[in-house]
């Protein structure tokens, strides 16, 4: 009676990581594998920025990213997108972005007045990796 | 000019900005702080105060208040990102570089009349200030450019108090 509960307990615990991000085992953790940066290291910015966390992003890919965040413990928690206002026209397209962070909980938009990399005002582009009671991990 | 960066520690210089910032007038030698600001999800930024009224030789010290950006205090000069010249001929332009949370700059401003400077990554934000030294002359008004120099966007020229709003009021501030 007890093998039932415990070998599903073993497959759940292997398996669970995987089913509640989907996430690469090399984008899961900070830093990324691959061509990202920190974007600390690319332009003066704080490592830590309150309310996204640390973000890593491939210069190649700049301005729009996307740019990964992660938390005080290196888990990703967001991909962000920030695409310049002036961009968003009838002549411009932002297509076939990366995704690499996995399942998305939910997204928000909003405008920012530009930043050091980014210096005009543009919009962000979340998706939230992690449920909006998690987005705590990251305001400070 | 004399231009210094350092960086503050803590907040101590928080409170301590709005008390010599309120006195920007009342007596010649202390520092005058300015904040660089911005709001929580970055859609706000602004210089505090926008606008202020000195007298010759007094220092200005803008430190950086926002935990999530970096900011600039850049005078308008065609040495400084080839822009027009917004602060007096004989006066040396100022450009902070990027300064991180906590982290100051300051000028001394020995030479009399207005001058206009902005934040490098939020221009186009309006992100400007403007700093009046004693009583320049009417024709002192910024505002020469040439064709080969970057203009100012329209909002930033939109940003600035008028001259008359400083000298009436002595130190400028905007609603966040």
């Amino acid at each position: 009676m007890k093998t039932v509960p415990v070998a599903f307990a073993m497959l759940a615990a292997a398996s669970f990581p995987a089913l509640a991000h989907d996430v690469p085992e090399n984008i899961a953790k900070a830093p990324p594998a691959g061509e990202f940066k920190a974007v600390s290291s690319l332009v003066k910015l704080p490592d830590f920025l309150p309310g996204m966390g640390q973000l890593f992003v491939d210069p190649a890919s700049l301005p729009a990213g996307p740019f990964l965040a992660y938390d005080h413990d290196g888990a990703i928690v967001s991909t962000i997108y920030m695409l310049p206002i002036k961009d968003l026209n009838p002549d411009k397209r932002f297509e076939d972005l990366a995704a690499p962070g996995g399942n998305v909980d939910h997204v928000d938009v909003y405008y920012n007045a530009g930043h050091p990399g980014v210096e005009e005002p543009h919009v962000h582009v979340v998706l939230w990796h992690v449920a909006s009671s998690d987005e705590a991990k990251v305001a400070q | 000019m004399i231009i210094t960066r350092r960086r503050v520690l803590g907040y101590g210089g928080a409170s301590l900005a709005v008390l010599l910032a309120g006195s920007a007038r009342a007596s010649g030698d202390e520092v005058i702080e300015v904040g660089m600001q911005g709001n929580a999800d970055g859609s706000h930024v602004w210089f505090d105060p926008v606008g202020l009224h000195v007298r010759p030789g007094q220092t200005v010290r803008w430190t950086n208040r926002d935990k999530g950006n970096s900011h600039t205090v850049t005078a308008y000069h065609p040495d400084v990102f080839e822009r027009p010249l917004r602060i007096p001929a004989a006066a040396k332009p100022f450009n902070s570089d990027y300064l991180l949370p906590d982290e100051a700059f300051s000028a001394v401003f020995p030479v009399e009349g207005v001058y206009d400077y902005y934040c490098v990554p939020h221009e186009h934000a309006g992100m400007v200030g403007r700093i009046v030294v004693g009583r320049p002359a009417a024709h002192d008004a910024p505002g020469s450019a040439g064709a080969d120099l970057v203009p100012l966007p329209d909002v930033a020229l939109d940003g600035f108090p008028s001259i008359e709003e400083i000298l009436a009021r002595g130190i400028v501030r905007r609603q966040a």
